[in-house]
């Protein structure tokens, strides 16, 4: 009966993270316009009914600017978690399945990434590509498929001695149909899981890289532009410019973290006894 | 599990905002308490960029290059007037031969170094050799080489007629032969300025002191303390009363600390835009150079009677600030004819007859193509990129639709050759209006922004062979504007000049800031040219 409730509960919560995140990418979008401009009668206005976030010193208004980077972050999120997680699956089921030597020069790889501190390697990334929105989605992108990656090898190595492998192997089913037909659906819910907690990592070092200047460009609505430009006006009282966006932002991640957890729930029941 | 990582960036993030606020903090006490009750001392907060990477070093950099000074811990030969005309600091007079490839300077021979040792002219000629030889921040290559004819006559041989060479001397600090060590002299400098320093913490604080056997008139400042800090920590140790001057932008003006008052000092520290002024092509480099809209004069004589600077400088700047027209404004060279009105019904008929007409959307076309500029600013500039989104917004009430783009500086200058990017110019010297309207040589444009005019480009040529500092100054005026053609309204206007920004400063109750000479660009050392004149009342 509580397990019941518990699932129940679980894909209430999911429908309403989505709906919400979704609405975030969309109003983003129809703010972008908004977002950039200026309007210098209305400068340093603190939060009020007016301008509901308050306005920048360019008097740009910051609800808009908050919505349209969130909305930039969730679809660089988005991008780039789609590109790490494809790559760690393809990645992982090579290792696993196509020989030792194969297999120990892609556990090198993932060895040697993640031995580079995240937020380093997608700077160095982000700068070899120019910077900009392909230089950040290039550098997440690559920097944040070797642990999902690992994880997929792990099981598919195991799933490689389990009897209805074995058998379908014996019984002359080529590999590359037995990848199809009996690995895949075995880890689609621990890859989607995967590629779900990848989001808020990728935002987040998003935002970081953009925050550090190496990033997202300076014109761009992009939470890290938006909170990087409020440094500089800390010290004189405008705390609406850095507190809201950067709240909504753990927001933003804190529900793709949390939705993360419920999908997990939902596709892996065992795990709710861990 | 998995989120922990998540977590722990976000908190990093969170320190990294906490720890930028707070880095100004952790000043030197030392010397924040010596601050104001010793009359005789004053503590100041600059900027980190203020500080000199390679010391104080004449042939690096120091008191030269883009952000000109007067060095204080050495002497120059001649030093620039509060009206910028030039006047003598080491030199007791000096003349340029009639062809003007010889220039001979006398200077006194009262001056000692501070290690007791004289100065004499064998050290001038060490010195400009010297520079010469390693010099990366200033063109040197207009002097062959500099001789000592006697202990205090310098004869400085040219490879061109050069004739602002008293403005090059005005920022070469003179010194010592027998003391100098590449190596070491930067931050262990012996010079024969007002000061000599005594301390330097890098990346902290430098500490003056007066040097006790200066030949001109004894500092009233007997030690100078400069604190390198970001500008919110500038602010907070204003407010927390640990600087007597520090440095603030217009961000801050609106603020007010109990104890200071905020000061404002002109500057000839301009924001412009360059207008490329020929067609989109492609230049000798392969880059891309040119643009379809600017390279029509009317569009760009437009565009400078359209801009309503004087809103530019209340919305950015608030109200610290002057228009500008020049690069130069209110410079001995400057060209009064620079100057324009705001004038919006002229700029929309100038647009009118360029071709440039007004659809439906307020967008002016031309032959179906639409009048767009993309314009570009340095990125982590607030001030530039207020002003670009101002301009962006003027220009588009005049049916010009901009946006606006961060770049870095990796690529700015490529970019400028085709885009509008505004750029910051100022220096006390007319060499600047050859730097950016001078055809380069060899290439057929100028430098910065593809434009060139040989009618300018003879005036400026003259202006530099004349032998006569006074009137070289009119053939600069006339490569502005002759009446007939030049680089202003009436002429090319190659470049529009929006402002020239007000230095701000934070200024503890008491002290008596010496009057300023117009400011250069760079919002740094100039400030304490004189400071051996200020004084606590």
């Amino acid at each position: 009966m509580k397990n019941g409730n518990r699932r129940r509960n679980a894909a209430v919560f999911l429908i309403c993270a989505a709906v919400i995140l979704l609405a975030v990418t969309a109003s983003g979008i129809l703010l972008e316009e908004a977002a950039v401009e200026t309007d210098f009668a209305e400068k340093n206005l603190p939060p009020s009914n007016r301008a509901l976030f308050g306005t920048d010193w360019m008097g740009r208004d910051m609800f808009a600017r908050t919505l349209a980077g969130l909305s930039l972050s969730i679809r660089i999120g988005v991008l780039t978690a789609v590109v790490s997680g494809i790559a760690a699956l393809l990645l992982g089921i090579a290792a696993a399945t196509l020989g030792r030597k194969v297999d120990a020069v892609i556990s090198w790889c993932i060895d040697l990434v993640m031995g580079i501190p995240h937020i380093l390697l997608v700077m160095l990334v982000s700068i070899a590509c120019g910077r900009g929105f392909a230089g950040v989605v290039a550098g997440v992108a690559l920097s944040h498929w070797p642990s999902l990656a690992r994880v997929i090898r792990g099981e598919v190595i195991q799933l490689r001695q389990a009897p209805y492998i074995l058998t379908a192997d014996k019984l002359g089913v080529s590999r590359l149909k037995i990848v199809r037909r009996h690995m895949l659906p075995h880890i689609m819910p621990q890859f989607l899981i995967g590629m779900v907690l990848l989001f808020p990592h990728a935002i987040l070092h998003e935002a970081g890289v953009t925050f550090l200047g190496f990033g997202l460009s300076s014109e761009q609505p992009a939470i890290g532009v938006i909170l990087s430009e409020s440094m500089g006006y800390l010290t004189t009282g405008k705390w609406w410019l850095a507190l809201f966006p950067g709240a909504a932002l753990v927001l933003v991640v804190l529900l793709f973290s949390v939705a993360g957890e419920y999908i997990r729930r939902l596709a892996d029941p065992a795990s709710a006894h861990e | 599990m998995k989120r922990l990582p998540s977590v722990s960036l976000s908190v990093a993030l969170t320190v990294l905002l906490a720890a930028g606020c707070a880095a100004g903090g952790q000043g030197n006490t030392e010397t924040a308490q010596s601050g104001a009750d010793d009359a005789s001392s004053v503590v100041i907060a600059m900027g980190p960029t203020s500080e000199p990477e390679a010391g104080f070093d004449p042939a690096y950099g120091w008191g030269a290059g883009e952000h000109v000074h007067e060095p204080l811990i050495q002497s120059t030969l001649t030093v620039t007037n509060p009206d910028l005309t030039i006047g003598y600091d080491l030199a007791t007079d000096y003349s340029a031969s009639e062809d003007g490839l010889t220039w001979t300077v006398t200077i006194r021979d009262d001056v000692k170094f501070t290690d007791g040792e004289p100065l004499t002219a064998e050290d001038v000629a060490f010195t400009y050799n010297t520079v010469k030889e390693s010099s990366s921040v200033n063109d040197f290559t207009m002097l062959d080489y500099a001789q000592a004819a006697d202990d205090t006559t310098v004869l400085f041989h040219m490879t061109r007629a050069f004739s602002i060479w008293p403005y090059t001397m005005a920022i070469v600090g003179i010194i010592p032969e027998h003391a100098y060590d590449s190596a070491t002299y930067g931050s262990n400098p012996i010079g024969s300025g007002r000061y000599m320093l005594r301390q330097w913490d890098r990346g902290q604080q430098v500490i003056l002191e007066a040097n006790p056997d200066y030949y001109g008139e004894a500092p009233k400042m007997q030690q100078v303390t400069i604190l390198f800090m970001e500008e919110d920590a500038a602010f907070l140790a204003a407010q927390a009363g640990e600087v007597d001057l520090a440095y603030t932008s217009a961000t801050y003006s609106d603020q007010a600390i109990d104890g200071y008052s905020l000061a404002a000092y002109d500057s000839v520290d301009n924001r412009g835009f360059n207008l490329p002024a020929v067609e989109e092509g492609t230049d000798d480099a392969g880059r891309t150079a040119g643009n379809d809209l600017t390279a029509d004069v009317r569009v760009r004589r437009a565009v400078n009677i359209g801009i309503d600077r004087q809103e530019m400088i209340d919305n950015v700047l608030n109200g610290y600030g002057s228009p500008a027209y020049s690069i130069c404004d209110r410079l001995p060279w400057y060209n009064e004819a620079s100057e324009v009105e705001y004038d919006p019904e002229g700029a929309a008929a100038l647009l009118d007859e360029a071709g440039w007409l007004l659809n439906e959307d307020n967008v002016r076309e031309k032959d179906g193509v639409p009048a767009k500029l993309n314009l570009l600013y340095a990125t982590g500039d607030s001030v530039r990129q207020a002003l670009a989104a101002d301009f962006a917004d003027q220009l588009g009430e005049l049916g010009i639709s901009c946006t606006v783009e961060g770049v870095g500086w990796d690529t700015a200058y490529d970019r400028a050759l085709s885009d509008p990017l505004i750029w910051g110019w100022g220096a006390h010297t007319p060499m600047e209006l050859y730097n950016i309207y001078h055809t380069a040589d060899g290439s057929g444009s100028a430098r910065y922004s593809p434009y060139s005019n040989a009618a300018v480009d003879a005036y400026m040529d003259q202006a530099l062979a004349c032998s006569d500092l006074e009137e070289s100054y009119e053939l600069w005026q006339e490569s502005q504007w002759d009446g007939q053609t030049g680089v202003t309204q009436g002429g090319d206007i190659p470049w529009v000049w929006l402002v020239n920004i007000d230095h701000l400063y934070w200024v503890r109750d008491g002290l008596q800031v010496a009057e300023q000479k117009i400011h250069p660009h760079g919002h740094g050392w100039s400030v304490v040219n004189n400071v051996d004149q200020w004084s606590w009342s």
